[in-house]
């Protein structure tokens, strides 16, 4: 039951009640607390979005480096002046030797994915990896386990030479012989032996039967030396003893004949481990040893080279090649800038020497030139000596061998840093990725300014007028919206080339169409609200409906999706780079990334640093453009208080 | 909605008409280029232009008109071949079309095969791709769409949008570079390469994982975005928070109330992009060497093929005209309550 109140003995009358202000005058007073204006308010929403201050502090800092990197860097990337011998240098921020960051490259043995093994070859002969220039090789490791090949390699060793029988339709047998011709004397004791192999692992029961014989071309007379057989043993033969036996004293022009006996359809071969000719005549035996090998791969090899000696074996009917050749994979850190801007010895003259003292550039004592020599100016060529070659009978110095590092030689006054390495044209990366971003951002800009300017007018009369206009110019804009963006960018090209100006005209072409639809959402929707109305009852007109009640409001969305065009703008750029359509002529940031792309497996850093930027580029936009969109939408103006 | 529909497709239609027609002009207004290879092949290109009316040949010189080639046959006679006045070629092109779906001849990819052949091959290659993605894309972006709504606000919430947000905004270019540099190049477990059609089954299987990863990963985020906020909204709604207080557990209103009103604006989505990507990611395409009409986009722009480029712009525009048109009219279908194109 609810309580009822008596009001009875509340008294109320006339004299309860009083005027407030009475007899006072009444004006607008100011407001005591501190007013706050549109722009001050987004700021501060803006602020309380954690992550889209992120987004524009990363933003910001790639803007900045965009302006001032390419005024301040050393490297100059303005098409032309790469050097190309400065081309692929790893990244480099500390000293090399630190293991991190120092400019090497580690070399490594990989298996791929079909089991075949990629890495750098150890080359006996020189020291160093295959190809390597040998002072910037560092920690090397040679396999102790040789890789086996069959294929000549310049570094391989051993293995055998394989004689195959061929496809071709010849009946004939397949013969392999030296093409050196050689005499044979009977008093001449000239030997010949040979090491074949029984290997198995290549295709058992596929060796095949052989004869061998030596042919004297100017007679044509044959001895056989070895009948057909299929026993793969070790040979030596006696050859003076053979021509004896033959009844010859001697043959002028004699070759060695390994004869393979042809199956049709299979492939037959014979495998020789190594060769051997001689006789007791000095002079003929060294002629004897350019066709004799111990080395299966060597041989082949010597047969490619070719011209300086007889091309080592001649084949007809047959296929030669090489099985079980003996490779050594190594590992190893390569110092790409010693390489490129290393240390280069010279010799110096005494007097030449005495000269660089006397201009100042530098300081020794004559006594004990290298450890008292010491740099006064970079300007010195001369960073360090390394020798000094004295007169052996006065014991005064004649010259000094010393070293002009390469970089000065180059122009450097130092070794140079690459922080993010170089690329194919010896362009230094950092410099031509924020010149080239710089490009962008400029095409972006450029894009979606003509797009604001033209979106937000054809927008506005298109939204405020309504009706018949608005119905043409949305059929308008529904027509050129259904041309693909690509398919504008390509004709474009195709008609006016490629540059600057072609790609800001073929984005604004359909880029505009956005705005102009954002803008005529906006204006609907606040074209019929009541302030409007009541600024129109008031008189204004038209113009300044538009430009003081309506644009303002509606400024936010449009404001931002234009800053958000930029970073489409960037994006179609790149696109179309990897499409080969890119911006030529300049500098842009997704023709790098395009040129870049081919050496992802060799010199990922290419890739890898241009994409890390990119993506940097793209995420903070995309949440410095959200926080954008909340701070200047009106209507969220005190919501989250 | 009949009107409605027949309205949108017409509309469609002509555009796709006046986007065809400028293509087709804008591409004949380049110079022609010279066919290369031997005199056969030459000719057999010309003879077949001149079949379908863009070109007219002449035993002698025409001073009046453009001279594009002339072929000196085996026997010694020269044929010059001249190209007709653009507008000509396109009603030409327009009773072609009509009357004979005669799309033209390759000029140098394939030099004297019909592009309809050629495309037909590529498209397939391309619609396997995006089929597949789409397949994968779907399930697994409502899934984490759902799972990052109902957690909202918690830890699982933050880590899914967050990875979500990060990877829209990547670039299609700089996904597939990372891709194919973790799992082709440092970890060679895929192909670097899209295999050729005489590798072996396992191989091309292997194939499909970078191009289906990489497609449907834009796919997978774009969808589990899309989820969430939809979800989120309805949640939040009036509707559920009745079905609640009537006595239904979380579970039964999300999976009766909310997971049905939510995933209306979905399917048109889902719809709209199985039709836009069978056109295939022209840069995955071009990156990973896929034989699709993405990557013959660019190869026949690069041998200035322009019969070809043509047929595959065509094929683009068409697609992306339809998608527009189907999602459109999916909005209506699915929910009676949004009546498209209507009056206020």
């Amino acid at each position: 039951m609810a309580q009822s109140v008596d009001v009875s003995k509340y008294e109320i009358n006339e004299d309860s009640f009083r005027f407030v202000n009475s007899g006072k005058r009444i004006t607008d007073t100011q407001l005591k607390t501190k007013g706050s204006s549109f722009g001050k308010d987004a700021f501060r929403r803006f602020c309380k979005n954690k992550a889209s201050i992120a987004g524009a502090i990363v933003l910001g800092i790639l803007l900045l480096l965009s302006a001032i990197v390419p005024m301040v860097s050393p490297f100059s990337v303005e098409p032309g002046a790469g050097n190309i011998s400065e081309h692929f240098l790893q990244p480099k921020l500390f000293e090399a030797g630190t293991g991190f960051w120092d400019g090497t490259k580690e070399y490594k043995k990989s298996v791929n994915r079909d089991g075949s093994i990629s890495g750098v070859v150890y080359d006996f002969e020189n020291e160093c990896p295959a190809g390597f220039y040998k002072p910037a090789v560092s920690k090397l490791v040679v396999d102790s386990e040789p890789t086996y090949i069959n294929k000549a390699t310049p570094t391989g060793k051993g293995g055998y030479m394989t004689f195959q029988t061929d496809n071709n339709d010849s009946q004939d047998n397949a013969v392999l012989y030296n093409y050196y011709q050689f005499p044979v004397t009977a008093d001449g004791e000239y030997t010949f032996a040979y090491t074949m192999h029984t290997q198995d692992g290549v295709n058992e029961g596929s060796l095949g039967k052989f004869c061998v014989y030596l042919l004297d071309e100017e007679t044509s007379e044959k001895i056989v030396l070895q009948d057909w057989t299929t026993s793969y043993n070790n040979a030596s033969f006696d050859l003076s003893a053979k021509l004896t036996e033959n009844g010859f004293t001697a043959l002028n022009a004699c070759r060695i004949y390994f004869e393979v006996e042809k199956v049709p359809n299979q492939s037959k071969y014979i495998l020789l481990e190594n060769l051997t000719l001689s006789c007791a005549d000095e002079t003929a035996n060294a002629n004897l040893a350019a066709i004799s090998f111990t080395d299966a791969t060597e041989m082949v090899n010597r047969a490619k080279v070719g011209t300086e000696i007889p091309a080592g074996y001649w084949q007809s009917n047959g296929v030669k090649g090489v099985y079980n050749s003996k490779i050594y994979y190594c590992e190893f850190v390569f110092d790409t800038y010693e390489e490129v801007y290393g240390r280069s010895e010279e010799v110096y003259a005494i007097s030449d020497f005495r000269k660089l003292k006397e201009q100042g550039l530098c300081d020794f004592d004559e006594k004990n030139i290298i450890e008292t020599f010491t740099v006064l100016s970079d300007e010195c060529p001369i960073k360090e000596v390394l020798d000094v070659t004295k007169n052996h009978k006065t014991g005064k110095v004649q010259s000094v061998k010393v070293n002009v590092p390469k970089y000065y030689k180059m122009g450097y006054d130092k070794m140079p840093r690459h922080i993010l390495g170089t690329d194919e044209n010896g362009y230094d990366l950092f410099t031509l990725m924020f010149t080239s971003l710089r490009t962008s951002l400029l095409l972006g800009l450029c894009t979606a300014a003509f797009c604001f300017c033209f979106g937000l007018v054809w927008g506005s009369i298109s939204g405020y007028f309504g009706g018949g206009v608005d119905l043409a110019m949305e059929r308008f804009c529904e027509i050129l919206g259904g041309v693909p963006w690509l398919v504008v960018m390509t004709l474009a090209i195709l008609h006016f080339g490629s540059n600057f100006l072609t790609f800001v005209m073929a984005l604004c072409l359909t880029g505009w169409m956005g705005t102009a639809a954002r803008t005529r959402t906006q204006f609907y929707r606040f074209k019929g609200s009541e302030y409007v109305l009541a600024s129109r009852t008031l008189g204004a007109r038209d113009m300044r409906l538009i430009f003081r009640h309506i644009l303002p409001n509606s400024l936010g969305t449009i404001v931002t999706s234009s800053v958000l065009m930029i970073v489409s703008t960037i994006y179609s750029e790149a696109t179309l780079a990897y499409l080969n359509l890119g911006l030529q002529g300049t500098q842009a940031f997704g023709v790098m990334m395009a040129a870049n792309q081919q050496y992802i497996q060799s010199y990922s850093f290419l890739v890898v640093f241009p994409a890390v930027v990119m993506a940097l580029l793209m995420i903070s936009f995309n949440l410095f453009g959200n926080g954008l969109r909340d701070a200047l939408n009106p209507t969220l103006r005190g919501a989250e208080d | 909605m009949g009107k409605y529909v027949v309205k949108r497709v017409l509309l469609a239609l002509m555009t796709a008409f006046i986007v065809l027609s400028l293509t087709f002009i804008l591409i004949k207004l380049l110079p022609p280029e010279k066919s290369v290879g031997t005199a056969v092949t030459r000719q057999t290109y010309y003879d077949n232009q001149v079949s379908l009316g863009y070109m007219t040949s002449s035993r002698f010189q025409l001073p009046d008109l453009q001279l594009v080639d002339f072929v000196t046959a085996k026997n010694g006679t020269v044929t010059y071949y001249y190209e007709v006045p653009v507008m000509e070629q396109y009603f030409k092109w327009i009773s072609n079309i009509l009357f004979h779906w005669d799309w033209g001849h390759s000029q140098f990819i394939e030099p004297n095969v019909k592009a309809t052949v050629i495309i037909g091959e590529r498209l397939l290659t391309s619609m396997k791709i995006n089929i597949i993605s789409v397949v994968v894309a779907v399930p697994i972006g409502i899934a984490l769409g759902i799972w990052a709504a109902l957690k909202k606000n918690t830890m699982t919430d933050h880590v899914i949008s967050t990875t979500v947000m990060i990877l829209i905004s990547l670039p299609s270019f700089v996904i597939i570079a990372f891709l194919m540099l973790l799992l082709c190049y440092n970890n060679p477990i895929l192909p670097t390469q899209w295999p050729n059609p005489t590798a072996p089954t396992s191989e091309k299987a292997l194939g499909y994982i970078l191009p289906v990863f990489s497609l449907s990963l834009g796919s997978i985020c774009g969808y589990c975005r899309f989820v969430r906020a939809e979800l989120c909204e309805v949640m939040e709604s009036d509707y559920l928070l009745l079905a609640r207080t009537k006595g239904l557990t979380r579970k039964q209103a999300i999976l009766r109330h909310a997971m049905k009103n939510a995933m209306v604006p979905i399917f048109p989505s889902v719809l709209a992009e199985f039709i836009g990507i069978m056109g295939g990611s022209m840069i995955l395409e071009n990156l990973y060497g896929i034989t699709g009409i993405g990557s013959l986009f660019v190869k026949s722009m690069t041998a200035k093929d322009y019969n070809i480029l043509f047929v595959d712009l065509a094929i683009f525009t068409t697609l992306g005209l339809l998608a527009g048109v189907l999602l459109d009219l999916s909005y209506g279908f699915i929910d009676p309550r949004i009546r498209m194109g209507a009056k206020k």
